[in-house]
């Protein structure tokens, strides 16, 4: 399976460039650090990259860089905002994404990967499961299981019990991903609702690290979650796989226990 | 005559009969959102509340689990189209209530942690 290259230096990418074939899709992200749906895009991509195999020659490169460090790379292609993603071949752009809409990433992708080199496993499941955002974490070992090839490939409700099912499974590695879990309405850099803003803030002001899950861009998880955890609204937090609550609580467990995040606060800004 | 608050009015007859507070304010800050996007196609003026209970019912019982007790009460509401979009909920034993006002004497001029709960 392929996997998400980080791209740290100009050397580094114009050796990259020239190894690859011209038959090759080149993926390339561009992210900074500070910007949590980078993070976001990260685990996304990084799923991605896990479904496709490595095939020789190489039909899919994927990479990663960052933005700001490697100004004149992005400059070159008009880099303004991130997340930003590129589609190359042959070093012709095919074609760019802007935003963390990870729908979006995956189809296009998907479109051109298709023409490069036969159909990668069909697991449209794995980011289609899980539309809509994934999750920021540093360790990438747990999203493969986040983005478990579900037995349903399409995104239909073809059989509706197995995919209440499924829909469980998945949301019990879902609330998992991170040891802090969010699932907002929006995402941290634009949140859809006043509460989950509010909870994000609070997040920031404590410097917690967590991952975050749009719920307003997976209907399928929006209302299942609300089953799941017998909770009807959102923002939800959960620590270790365990609901604490909306706003209100966490802002109470706070003012209570000003330690009650310590354990999974960061000394840098950094989402990754 | 009609009540002008039906939601409110089936919310605090609920919430008394089954958790028999001490201590019950409903406010209505649906206004507040009136204007947000998710309500433009609302009619409702009784989308968002605030919900402050006091109540002997939730002794040892953790807020995620209090705040449960009232969401299960007002299931149907909530699930409703039109029904309730956000509730927040404080909810407290009468002995926390009495340390809090304590506190609050205490540390005159802190301003009443407003309770933020999210939106269905």
């Amino acid at each position: 399976m392929s996997t998400l290259i980080e791209i740290k230096s100009e050397d580094d990418w114009s050796n990259h460039t020239s190894a690859i074939p011209p038959t090759a899709l080149q993926i390339i992200s561009f992210h900074a650090p500070w910007a949590a749906p980078c993070a976001q895009m990260r685990t996304v991509l990084e799923t991605l990259a896990s479904s496709y195999p490595i095939t020789e020659p190489l039909s899919t490169s994927w990479v990663s860089m960052n933005a700001e460090e490697l100004m004149d790379i992005s400059d070159n292609f008009d880099v303004t905002a991130v997340p930003y993603l590129v589609l190359t071949r042959n070093n012709e752009i095919l074609e760019t994404v802007s935003g963390s809409d990870a729908t979006k990433v995956r189809e296009a992708i998907e479109k051109y990967a298709k023409a490069s080199a036969g159909i990668p496993n069909g697991n449209r499941s794995s980011a289609a499961a899980t539309t809509g955002g994934n999750v920021a974490t540093n360790s990438s070992t747990n999203t493969p299981a986040v983005a478990d090839p579900a037995t349903a490939p399409q995104h239909s409700t073809g059989d509706v019990k197995e995919d209440k099912e499924e829909l469980h499974k998945r949301l019990t590695t879902l609330v998992k991903a991170a040891p802090v879990m969010l699932f907002m309405k929006g995402t941290p850099s634009a949140p859809q609702c006043g509460f989950s803003k509010q909870l994000v803030a609070l997040l920031r002001e404590n410097s917690v690290k967590y991952g975050f899950f749009n719920i307003l861009a997976d209907d399928d998880v929006r209302q299942g979650l609300k089953e799941f955890s017998d909770w009807p609204t959102f923002p939800q937090l959960y620590v270790d796989g365990e609901l604490v609550g909306g706003l209100d609580i966490v802002k109470e467990e706070l003012s209570n226990e000003p330690d009650f995040l310590k354990a999974y606060s960061v000394s840098k800004s950094t989402a990754v | 005559m009609a009540s002008q608050s039906p939601m409110e009015d089936t919310m605090r007859s609920k919430i008394a009969a089954a958790l028999q507070p001490t201590h019950l304010e409903i406010y209505n800050d649906s206004h507040l959102h009136a204007h947000h996007k998710p309500m433009e196609n609302s009619t409702s003026h009784e989308t968002h509340f605030r919900v402050v209970v006091t109540a002997e019912a939730f002794r040892s019982k953790s807020q995620p689990a209090r705040h449960k007790m009232v969401y299960a009460l007002l299931k149907e509401e909530m699930a409703r189209e039109g029904g309730i979009h956000a509730l927040q909920l404080k909810t407290k034993t009468p002995e926390e209530e009495e340390a809090l006002i304590r506190k609050e004497k205490e540390e005159k001029g802190t301003q009443v942690p407003g309770a933020s709960v999210g939106a269905a």
